[in-house]
């Protein structure tokens, strides 16, 4: 529906709506690369753009501070590196150590960490309307200017499932490597039933515990879109309901109802906060938690 | 699914697993990797001085509970000490006293023979002195009538009496 070949512009609310949240069109792309690679389009289109802004900023900004908070002779860390180094202690002491395990976390703590931000980073870029704003001044320009190429599509990177089933296959990767490594190939893929189980039970606890074992990273990246989506599209449909109101019942009706929306709007982006840390901690949790059941198996 | 919430973007999955590997692998490299140390050497030297501290508290308490024993010590030495010193002090101030005595007692029997031997002297001399002038008396009578028999005799037995006397003493 949204993706079609003629780029019109559609005025159904949904659409309007679910263009807030959802990447660019991909026959649409910011940058057009004109590359395949076996037969995939690589273009950049809006979210790529929101990926590689959040390792620009992740990236030197966590290298910088850490850096200089290292070398520095005081050893006093600023008001941001202290914030890092706050989530850094709390995830390794009630995360990675209780999960993972003493023996095991620093070898997983780079990537757990890593998650934690780059989805804490992309969590909240989705909270600043960059492109909205874009999109205000192409319009206040007349509309017609370079920057409605950016206008199209939600800046929510982290609400768009190709990018979220990229991170939980990641973890995927992370908790069957940590499994193999401590256990060896045979004996990882045997701990997924416990032992000493009556044979005919085996065909129902092995296709269970595989079944979990795919769903979890499924899991991992429904559950980061979903709760991502949602507050933006409740976001969006609070303030299309200010213009529906107008549109219908004049000017007047829809100032009034302004007031509703914006309160509600203000209370939704508080929450929105809560949320973006929360999911991107989850994520980074259950990353951890995963990877200490494929390491410390119990039966 | 045909929405665009769903749709299904290839290359936004293989970018995004390229540019999270990149920013993990150069912030494992430069970010977590040193900070993870930084943060177990600062966890270690923190317990580190704990223990020092808990040590020389330790020690502190050994030190001040010794002091107290040597003190107490010395105290107990010190009353001893000035205990024997007052001892030997009063045996030695008897002594001297006893000495003192003795000595005293000395003198006064020496001093004693001495005034009775200068008494002894003192009355020898007189009775020499009184020889002498009753034989100067005598003399000076017998000058006016050295005649006379009778005074002659008085003079003899005079004398007699004076040398018998000294005899005696």
């Amino acid at each position: 529906m949204f993706i079609d070949k003629n780029d019109t512009v559609s005025h159904d609310p949904v659409d309007t709506a679910i263009s807030h949240v959802a990447n660019s069109q991909l026959n649409h792309p910011l940058f057009d690369m004109h590359f395949e690679f076996f037969g995939i389009d690589l273009s950049i289109t809006k979210h790529v753009f929101l990926l590689l802004l959040i390792a620009f900023i992740t990236v030197p900004s966590i290298v910088f501070l850490v850096q200089r908070y290292i070398s520095s002779k005081t050893k006093i860390p600023g008001k941001t590196m202290n914030f890092i180094e706050m989530i850094v202690v709390y995830i390794r002491d009630n995360v990675l150590k209780s999960f993972i395990g003493e023996k095991y976390y620093r070898e997983w703590a780079p990537l757990i960490y890593t998650l934690f931000f780059f989805i804490f980073v992309g969590n909240f870029l989705g909270l600043i309307p960059l492109f909205d704003l874009l999109g205000l001044i192409n319009y206040v320009f007349g509309g017609d200017t370079f920057l409605k190429e950016f206008v199209h599509g939600g800046n929510t990177v982290t609400a768009n499932i190709n990018v979220n089933f990229a991170l939980a296959m990641v973890t995927f990767f992370a908790f069957t490597i940590a499994g193999m490594k401590k256990y060896g190939f045979i004996e990882h893929w045997k701990n997924l039933a416990p032992p000493g189980l009556a044979l005919p039970l085996y065909f129902i606890v092995v296709p269970i515990e595989i079944l979990g074992m795919l769903i979890r990273p499924l899991s991992l990246t429904l559950r980061l879109a979903g709760n991502m989506m949602g507050g933006h599209l409740a976001l969006i449909i609070f303030t299309m309901l200010v213009i529906g109101i107008a549109e219908e019942y004049g000017f007047a009706a829809g100032l009034g109802a302004s007031i509703f929306s914006v309160s509600l709007s203000v209370a939704i982006i508080f929450l929105e906060i809560i949320i973006a840390s929360l999911q991107a901690y989850v994520f980074a949790l259950l990353t951890a938690v995963f990877i200490g059941m494929a390491v410390n198996v119990n039966h | 699914m045909d929405n665009a919430l769903f749709q299904v973007d290839p290359g936004l999955f293989i970018w995004a697993l390229v540019v999270f590997s990149i920013v993990l692998l150069i912030l494992k490299r430069y970010a977590w990797k040193p900070l993870l140390d930084f943060l177990d050497e600062r966890e270690k030297d923190i317990s580190n001085s704990l223990a020092m501290a808990e040590s020389a508290k330790a020690d502190l308490e050994k030190i001040k509970d010794e002091s107290e024993k040597i003190l107490d010590k010395a105290k107990k030495q010190g009353k001893t000490i000035v205990g024997d010193s007052k001892q030997k002090a009063e045996q030695s101030a008897n002594n001297i006293l006893n000495k003192a005595q003795e000595k005293s007692n000395e003198f006064l029997v020496e001093a004693k023979s001495k005034i009775d031997l200068e008494k002894k002297r003192a009355i020898k001399e007189i009775k020499e002195e009184v020889v002498e002038l009753s034989l100067d008396l005598a003399s000076q009578v017998l000058q006016r009538n050295v005649k006379d028999d009778d005074n002659n005799k008085f003079i003899q037995s005079s004398l007699k009496a004076v040398k018998t006397d000294e005899a005696k003493s």
